[in-house]
Parts: C-alpha cells; sequence; structure tokens
C-alpha cells in the first residue's frame, strides 16, 4: 500500500508498529488526507494532549481527541474525521493498538453514529406519521368527502362516469340490451321513478346482457340493469323498486362521496409509500366506482328513497325485498351492488315488508309494457 | 476506442478494485431493514438506501483507499419531503387535466406522460449528482456541474429517436447522455468524460438486439445487454488521465439476474401454499362449508380483517422480494462490476485539489416519489 511513499523517515516509522505497540509514546503510522488535495500523507502519530500528526518529523496537524468522529473506512481500518479542520480531511488508522488509544482518549467518537437509539427514534416518529395519516383516513377523509361531494360539478361527475362505462363493459360482457318494445318500457320505469323521486339529473340507463343478477349505478346518472336480476323478477314493482334504490344512489351522490374516499384515502397511502404519481391509486379510484360498497348508512338512505318512492307512486316497496331475498337466499350478501351492503337482505326485506301498504296508484308498467321489459335482452330477430 | 487495446503508459500505476463486503453483513443488513420498513410503513427506506450505500462504498478499495459515502438518510428524507410540495401540486393538476383532455380527444393526455418522463430524467440526472457529491475518496469530493433540464430534454429527444427506430438508436442514446453526465462530473479538480461511443456499444451489442426481438429471450438477452452495457461503461469512463477497463463477464451477469429469477418464483410459490392453506383452514373453522360462497361470505362480514390480511401478505412478498432484489442486483450487481474494473495511470490522479460542494437530495426524493430507479 505504501507505493506512493514518499518520506523515508515516515516509511520507517511505519514499520515499528508492527511490533505490539512498546511504549505509550512511541509514533505510530497512519495515512492523513488533509482536505484540501487527495494527496497520501504518511504520518506518525503521537498521543499528547492532542492527537499529533507528523509527517517526516514535521508537525502537519494536531486534532483535539474530542473533536475527533469515526466515519466509514474500509474493513479493520478505523478512519477518523476532526470536526474543527476541514471537513474531509481524514485520518486512516490501520494500526489495532492505535486504534485502540484513539477509542479510549476521544469521547465523541461514535456521537453521530446514530445506532439503535437512533432507529428507534426513526420507528417512534414512522409509527406516529402512520397513527396520523390512518386517523385522517378514517376521520378526516370522510368528513372532507361529505364536504366535496356538493360542490364537485355533474359535468365532471358525468365524465368519470364515462370513464368508468367502458370498464363496466368489459367486465360484464357489455352488450347492450336493444330490444326496441323493452327499451322503451324501460326508460318509462325509470322517467316514472325520476319524477316521483323529484330527481333533476337526467339518468342514462341501460340493460346489459349478463347473466349476473344484479343493479348498480355509476357517477352522472348512469345506472346498469343486468338481465340477470331481471330474469328473476316476477313483476314490474320488483325492479321499480330496486332501479328506485340506484335511482336513490344517483341522487344522493355516493358514488361521487365513495370515490372521493378511496381517492383520498389511497393518495395518502401512497403518500407513505412514496408513490406520488398514484398509479395504483388511480387504478384503485376507478375500480371503486363500480365495485362499490357503500356505507350501511348510504345503503339504509337508498332504501328509504326506494321507499318513499314507491309510496309516491302509490306502490308497495315489499315486492323488492322480495326478489332481494329471491336473489340472494337466506343468508344474502353475495354479490355486489344492490345487494352487497351491510343490512342482510332480511332486515331489509322485514323493513320493505313494514313498508308494505295498498296499491292506490296505477300500474308503473301494463302487462304487455313488462313482458317487453321481460324480452329486452331477447336478439331483435325474435319479432 | 477500445481502452484495451491501448498499451499502458510506463509511467502508469495500474489497480484492480477490490470489494470486501461480505454477502452475509449485507444479507443481515437488509433483512433488518426490510423489517424495519414493513414496520414504519416504508419510512425506513431512506436509512436503509443510506446505509446500503455506506456498506457498498466502503467495502469497495480503489488503490488501497475505500471511498466514503457521506450522505444521511435525513437528507434523503428532506428531499423527498420537497419533491411532494412540488409533485403533489402537478399531481392533482395532472389528474384533473387528465379527465379533460382524455374526454375531448382520446390520446391528449399522451403529453402529460411525456411530462412526467421529463420529470423523471431529470431527478435521474440530479439524483446522480447528489451521490457523486455525497461520494469522497481520498479525502476529496466527487462533484457535478450541468443542468438537470439541459440533460432531461437531451434523454426525451433521445428516447423518441429510440423508439422511432425500435430500439436500434439505444446505443447512440446511452452515449450521448453518458457523455453529457459524465463531461460534467469531477473528481476535486478532476475533469471526467466518456469515450465510450454508440457505434462501440452498437458493435460489441448488436447481436442482442437481433435476439430480443422474440420478447421471450429478453430474460437472456437482458442480463448479456447489461454485461455489455457495464464493459462498454467502464472502459469510457475518463478522470484526466485516469481510465479504466473491465473484464465482467457475461455468466456473471446471467446468474444474478437468474438468481433473482428463481428466488422470487420460490417466494411466489410458498406464499401460494401458506395463502391457501390459512385460507381454507379459515373456512373450516368459520363453517364447514368451503367454496367461493363462504369465501364472498367471510370477505363481507369481516372486509377489514380479510383487506388487513392481504395487505400485509403483499408487503411481506415484497419486502421479502426487495431482500432478493437488494442482494444480487444492488450487492451482487455492484460487487461483480467494480471487481471487474481495473483503474489504469492512477498516478495521475495523485495531487488532486479538492473542489465541489455538496447539493440537496431533491433529486434523489423526485426519483422516490415518481418510482424511478436510475444512475
Amino acid at each position: 500500500m505504501a507505493s506512493t511513499s514518499p518520506g523515508s523517515d515516515a516509511a520507517s516509522a511505519s514499520r515499528a508498529p508492527d511490533q505490539p505497540a512498546s511504549g505509550g509514546a512511541a509514533p505510530r503510522p497512519a495515512i492523513y488526507f488533509d482536505g484540501a488535495t487527495n494527496r497520501r500523507h504518511i504520518v506518525a502519530l503521537h498521543f499528547g494532549p492532542a492527537l499529533e500528526l507528523s509527517e517526516d518529523g514535521v508537525a502537519v496537524a494536531s486534532w483535539a481527541y474530542d473533536d475527533l468522529r469515526a466515519v466509514d473506512g474500509g474493513p479493520g481500518t478505523l478512519r477518523l474525521k476532526c470536526i474543527s479542520a476541514l471537513p474531509l480531511a481524514r485520518l486512516e488508522v490501520p494500526d489495532p493498538a492505535a486504534q485502540a488509544e484513539i477509542s479510549a482518549r476521544a469521547r465523541f467518537l461514535q456521537v453521530e453514529r446514530g445506532g439503535s437509539a437512533q432507529t428507534g427514534r426513526v420507528v417512534g416518529w414512522s409509527l406516529a406519521a402512520v397513527t396520523s395519516i390512518v386517523l385522517v383516513v378514517i376521520f378526516g377523509v370522510p368528513f372532507v368527502a361529505e364536504r366535496l361531494t356538493p360542490l364537485v360539478p355533474l359535468s365532471f361527475e358525468r365524465r368519470l362516469g364515462g370513464m368508468a362505462d367502458n370498464q363496466v363493459r368489459a367486465i360484464f360482457g357489455g352488450r347492450t340490451c336493444a330490444n326496441a318494445d323493452g327499451v322503451a318500457a324501460f326508460a318509462k320505469l325509470v322517467e316514472t321513478l325520476r319524477q316521483a323521486g323529484h330527481v333533476d339529473m337526467p339518468l342514462q340507463t341501460e340493460v346489459l346482457a349478463s347473466s349476473v343478477p344484479n343493479a348498480f349505478a355509476l357517477p352522472g346518472g348512469r345506472i346498469y340493469l343486468l338481465n340477470g336480476l331481471l330474469q328473476k323478477a316476477d313483476s314490474a314493482d320488483e325492479i321499480a323498486g330496486v332501479i328506485a334504490h340506484e335511482v336513490g344512489h344517483v341522487s344522493h351522490r355516493d358514488q361521487t362521496r365513495l370515490m372521493l374516499q378511496r381517492g383520498g384515502t389511497s393518495f395518502l397511502i401512497g403518500l407513505l409509500f412514496g408513490d406520488v404519481t398514484g398509479s395504483s391509486a388511480a387504478i384503485f379510484v376507478t375500480r371503486s366506482l363500480f365495485d362499490a360498497s357503500y356505507t350501511r348508512e348510504a345503503e339504509h338512505e337508498a332504501d328509504a328513497f326506494a321507499i318513499e318512492t314507491m309510496h309516491t307512486l302509490g306502490r308497495s316497496p315489499a315486492p323488492m325485498g322480495e326478489l332481494l331475498f329471491r336473489v340472494t337466499g337466506a343468508q344474502g350478501n353475495h354479490t355486489i351492488g344492490i345487494l352487497a351492503s351491510h343490512p342482510l337482505t332480511e332486515e331489509r326485506r322485514e323493513l320493505m315488508r313494514q313498508e308494505d301498504r295498498p296499491t292506490t296508484g296505477p300500474e308503473i308498467l301494463s302487462d304487455a309494457e313488462w313482458r317487453a321489459l321481460k324480452a329486452v335482452c331477447h336478439s331483435t330477430k325474435a319479432k | 476506442m477500445d481502452a484495451t487495446t491501448l498499451p499502458p503508459l510506463p509511467s502508469g500505476r495500474s489497480a484492480r478494485v477490490i470489494f470486501t463486503g461480505t454477502r452475509r453483513d449485507f444479507f443481515r443488513l437488509v433483512r433488518r431493514g426490510a423489517l424495519l420498513e414493513l414496520i414504519t410503513a416504508g419510512l425506513y427506506r431512506f436509512w436503509l438506501a443510506t446505509d446500503i450505500r455506506r456498506a457498498l462504498w466502503s467495502g469497495t478499495s480503489v488503490d488501497g483507499d475505500a471511498p466514503e459515502y457521506t450522505g444521511t438518510a435525513k437528507e434523503l428524507l428532506i428531499g423527498f419531503l420537497f419533491a411532494l410540495a412540488i409533485l403533489v401540486p402537478i399531481y392533482v393538476a395532472y389528474f384533473l387535466i387528465g379527465i379533460e383532455a382524455e374526454r375531448a380527444k382520446a390520446f391528449a393526455s399522451v403529453p402529460l406522460v411525456l411530462f412526467f418522463y421529463a420529470f423523471g430524467q431529470f431527478a435521474i440526472f440530479r439524483a446522480r449528482r447528489y451521490r457523486a457529491t455525497r461520494t469522497v475518496w481520498r479525502g476529496v469530493r466527487f462533484w457535478m456541474s450541468g443542468s438537470g433540464w439541459a440533460y432531461s430534454w437531451r434523454a426525451c429527444l433521445w428516447t423518441l429517436l429510440t423508439l422511432l427506430t425500435l430500439g436500434l438508436a439505444l446505443p447512440w442514446r446511452e452515449s450521448a447522455l453518458e457523455r453529457y453526465k459524465m463531461r460534467h462530473l469531477y473528481y476535486g479538480s478532476l475533469e471526467g468524460r466518456f469515450d465510450g461511443s454508440g457505434w462501440g456499444l452498437f458493435k460489441r451489442g448488436w447481436w442482442l438486439w437481433l435476439l430480443s426481438l422474440p420478447i421471450i429471450t429478453v430474460p437472456f438477452t437482458y442480463p448479456a445487454y447489461k454485461a455489455v452495457l457495464w464493459r462498454w461503461w467502464l472502459s469510457g469512463i475518463r478522470f484526466g488521465e485516469v481510465r479504466f477497463d473491465s473484464d465482467l463477464r457475461t455468466g456473471a451477469m446471467m446468474g444474478l439476474y437468474w438468481a433473482v429469477i428463481g428466488w422470487v418464483l420460490l417466494v411466489l410459490i410458498i406464499d401460494g401454499i401458506v395463502v391457501s392453506s390459512v385460507g381454507f383452514a379459515v373456512l373450516l373453522l368459520s363453517n364447514g362449508e368451503v367454496g367461493a360462497g363462504a369465501l364472498v361470505e367471510l370477505l363481507r362480514e369481516y372486509p377489514y380483517v380479510v383487506l388487513g390480511a392481504n395487505l400485509v401478505n403483499y408487503l411481506v412478498v415484497a419486502l421479502c422480494a426487495g431482500i432478493v432484489v437488494r442482494v444480487y442486483l444492488v450487492r451482487g450487481v455492484w460487487e461483480r462490476v467494480v471487481t471487474s474494473a481495473v483503474a489504469h495511470d492512477l498516478d495521475r490522479a495523485d495531487d488532486v485539489r479538492a473542489e465541489g460542494r455538496p447539493v440537496s437530495a431533491l433529486g434523489e426524493g423526485l426519483a422516490d416519489g415518481l418510482d424511478i430507479a436510475g444512475f
């Protein structure tokens, strides 16, 4: 290693300490970089009142023991800096005896090395940050979402609905049922409910040719009825109740609230993991648009809206409860959308039964219209 | 341009770079780091990254002296916070503009992706600058001049050209960008530069481009390409008169990448077995009925428990994969690349004046926030 050694004195000095340290005052070899150039100075160490470095017998530096700090060096080497010298001045001490001598005298050698106390602090502060974010997610985000929802412009909501529409089609097979009479009957049903529920927003509704028994809403007034649910229904009132429930979600803007909530949550969690661009957060948001499990309250309110609407029309909400029960069975809650909610189907059916009133209003759909609706997914050639 | 063919100057002192860090110590370091990352929800990553660099730098020895990494985790954390302050408003604006633009016309939001790409290139340049200024050898630090944005638009144009030529322009992209980065890199008063040429890289790697055309061969051609790239890179580096060459074996890189593939597959298989047996046991204990319906039932009844279990499982798998990647692709590549290098004419770097100042870790923070790895 001493191929560059210019000083013969230092070189001879460097050989001496290969023998075990004999006298405390004996000079010990080390390599010194003064921080101004990268020249290697082979120096002898002298442990006086301060650590004295001398090259070829000439003093080059004097480092106070209290100013010495250990920094990363190669294996077996103690590398030192001195906080009162140039910031990058370094002393490399390969000799174990000299290392021991320095460790004994320099009281603050390791203060800049964090050790386990520092790790503990990092863990503590991180846990505090995580707790804070979790609290914000649980309490802050729903509150903010609640306040922001009325501020989201309807046009923006419609755009979001449009984006999610493609994903819905991809998942449920995508074919829109287009049998003209059925579509007309469905439009009439939806329009009746919209007016009875006093919803100003225009609704876009479609029946999709999917065997999944379900119905759901997207932001911006998009409501989807899947043929699977339609085929399980025995009367127009059953379907009307279900659609009224979805109109309730639309009218309460539940999807937008949910989206804000999920978006905010994944954004905050993304912050923790350093995923600021939110690539995963964006996926989460769009997925949550239709993979929606609303809160218990949102479901109760949508049910209340459906009941209210049916009463306004002079029809009973009870058939809706029967339909839900028929689809889910006694345990309920197997699927998403209209059926996926915390209130058990039994409870909901019980509620609908309590709200059962004798029908006073006209039929929402005539028998012929109801038959046309049931057949909406039959291909047009059947006509 | 091939540095290996030049006869060494008579006065030149040559030395092979040595690496003394052991894999066992490094494994302990990253295993502990992964556990702490799990406990701290990822915030420990700044401390782990710093510890990893300290271990790699101080385990290396060039001409008998180990470089020293003087960066701190706190700097990285502050850089990340600065980056957040810049990225969060941009991200929110990006999200809103993206929705509007996508509505107006499909693909209208592509320019925004380009904007993020340009930002990422800026981050890569600035991150290298941070690392350079935190690297000290023989009491003198490395430092960088140049501008992150000047680098960024060069990188964007070269990437565009590379895409247009189906990757054929890649060697020229690499050499142009490396020239920019290296000619702005200094070791104290000693100016760096890069003598590798695009043509030189093309000659070494064109057959890999051909072999990569059936995409399925990429797991083989990519490590081989990395080996070619590292050899070419090392042999092009100059600091004043000091030059390097490298005898990195292609097989050495191949071994590392395939070790990663193997270990990650093993982790996934073990995880699959554990998850399915735990799921099965839970279903048996809960209602004795096993099937998709019961699974959905469970999800409905305890959504947060199931979600939490999934999250923890995901994190554990990701951290295991992280350990594997760090042991093989960070330490392994470092070890094999640096020990393949021989520095020539080192006596020309014997009396270098200290220059340059440390810079902030903003670039590191941006790279972290944008999820970019680059060097």
